[in-house]
């Protein structure tokens, strides 16, 4: 952090994706600046510069996959440090794709253990990063239908622009990304669509501010002024006019850069916002962001289930997510902003298995 | 002795640390430009460090090896409990990172590094010279071009013309190149 004209200044980081829009929309719009701050926004090229600038210091805060905070919480696969979740950034709008050859298959009915056993070697499927949504999702739909994603299949993290070609060349089976590479693969015939993550947990969270647990603690005020800052900014992006203007933002070359179609495609399919459960959302009357306690839970027992994490000791997860999600500060924030806010820390979630998440 | 790859696919010229490090005794494999040559190089060749650059879009590719495959090659993110934090620091301030594989020494490791980090700074401070040469060049033609409009609508010798500059400069406690670009904006501007 440092100060310039008496005005604190943040640095941010983010992914070029659809949903790092609460982000650009937030400077955009100078929300920053009515909630005394100045950000300044950084575009990242992977999700590991995101958490070395994070750790090192050079980010103050950063649009983040919901898992990968987890993740570097619990020291898993990489360095260790607190982190904390001041509140999440959106909901669904991801997918997985397949080869057409599988999509066919899975659609003509046949289980994907069988068609995966007929390539003539081992299924190949990528995902963002090792412990992110992506990873997540992708295991999770796989494991439901009987493949076991650390032994069945080979996976590998890859930079999403390369997901599509990568399909196109065989190398790859099936992906899981956010949009719009499932959409991008459809497009070029190279793939199909197998499900939405929206489909796959209805109102799951995707991408979420995350900063040092340090900074969230000491710099309250701060804290406070940068949650209610992109609060603001995920409310605004609830509106289908909004969106449009978003779309021009999102389209320059040092944001996004891809065409306006694609992008608009996403934000707005049909011309209109995707009002139901599975749609992308930013905000949903604070529903979108408050940072929920079960949904972290969710992570961390998905963690347990491939290994990565040794059982929970007592209290252990209540510890450490209560460390991580800034209740507290979300709140004050909401209150600011006269946005509503829920009364539990938990929520009930269904996935399409038929699980039942609280 | 340390087997190193070199990831190219960003403009940080990453491929230019072979030199030191060949010279610093470590081998050197071929550099690789792309994340599917990456994955593939980790694979058959078996690397104790991988070198890229902190925003190589190929990073994330890694993290997932150092994940997934128990045993060796496992690349591994430097950064531990114990590792050299103000090194870290300054590796990724100067825009490099290395994944080396699992129980690799951190002293070994730290040569290397050091070693990037010094090449990194080098061609920092000859781009600092360049671009203050690049200015100074900048700066001079402007001057110039504020004297020549001098001499023509004043008909100020050069001499003349560079002394009213200069008496102007310290009037104002302004630089020569920002009263340069005043009259070149004027005599814009009155034609």
């Amino acid at each position: 952090m440092t100060i310039d004209d008496d005005v604190p200044t943040l640095t941010l980081g983010y992914m070029p994706l659809i949903d790092c829009a609460p982000l650009i929309a937030a400077v955009r719009l100078g929300l920053d600046r009515r909630h005394g701050l100045r950000l300044v926004l950084r575009r990242q090229a992977s999700w590991a510069a995101i958490r070395d600038k994070l750790l090192s210091g050079e980010l103050d805060a950063a649009h983040a996959l919901a898992g990968l905070v987890y993740g570097i919480d619990a020291g898993i696969a990489g360095p260790q440090a607190d982190l904390a979740i001041l509140l999440t950034l959106n909901q669904n709008g991801q997918a997985i794709t397949l080869s057409p050859r599988l999509a066919q298959g899975l659609a003509a009915g046949r289980p994907l253990r069988e068609l995966l056993a007929e390539l003539p070697r081992r299924p190949v499927f990528a995902q963002t990063f090792p412990t992110g949504t992506h990873a997540m999702w992708l295991y999770y739909w796989l494991a439901a239908q009987g493949v076991d994603p650390l032994r069945d299949i080979r996976s590998l993290t890859l930079p999403p622009p390369q997901m599509p070609a990568a399909l196109a060349d065989g190398e790859l089976d099936g992906y899981c990304a956010g949009e719009p590479w499932a959409t991008q693969a459809e497009a070029l015939g190279v793939g199909r669509l197998a499900i939405r993550s929206g489909q796959l947990w209805p109102g799951h969270p995707e991408k979420v501010l995350a900063c040092r647990r340090e900074f969230a603690a000491l710099q309250p005020e701060l804290a406070l002024a940068l949650t209610a800052t992109l609060l603001d900014a995920c409310r605004w992006l609830d509106d289908a006019e909004h969106r449009r203007q978003a779309v021009s933002w999102l389209v320059q070359p040092e944001v996004i850069g891809l065409p306006a179609a694609s992008i608009e495609a996403c934000l707005l399919p049909g011309g209109a916002i995707d009002a139901s459960d599975s749609g992308l959302r930013f905000h949903d009357d604070g529903r979108v962001n408050f940072p929920w306690l079960s949904d972290g839970r969710w992570f961390l027992q998905q963690f347990r289930r491939w290994g990565w994490l040794a059982p929970a000791q007592p209290d252990e997860d209540a510890t450490r997510l209560g460390n991580i999600h800034r209740l507290d500060t979300y709140r004050e924030a909401a209150q600011r902003l006269q946005v509503a806010v829920p009364a539990a820390d938990s929520r009930r979630s269904l996935l399409f298995d038929g699980t039942v998440w609280e | 002795m340390l087997r190193v790859l070199l990831v190219t696919d960003t403009d940080k010229p990453i491929g230019q640390l072979r030199n030191a490090l060949l010279a610093a005794g470590h081998e050197v494999l071929d550099e690789v430009a792309a994340t599917g040559a990456l994955l593939r190089a980790v694979e058959t060749q078996q690397p104790d460090v991988v070198i890229v650059d902190v925003d190589s879009p190929s990073r994330d590719s890694l993290e997932q090896l150092a994940m997934l495959h128990q045993h060796a090659p496992r690349p591994v993110v430097m950064f531990s409990a114990d590792g050299d934090h103000q090194l870290i620091r300054a590796a990724v301030g100067a825009g490099v990172t290395a994944y080396v594989v699992d129980g690799l020494a951190p002293e070994r490791l730290a040569s290397i590094i050091q070693v990037a980090l010094a090449r990194f700074e080098q061609q920092l401070h000859i781009r600092r010279r360049l671009d203050d040469v690049q200015q100074q060049l900048l700066d001079r033609k402007l001057i110039d071009r504020a004297k020549g409009l001098l001499m023509e609508k004043r008909g100020m010798s050069e001499s003349e013309a560079y002394a009213a500059l200069r008496q102007q400069a310290m009037r104002q406690g302004a630089k020569l190149v920002d009263v340069a670009r005043r009259i070149i904006a004027m005599a814009d501007l009155i034609g």
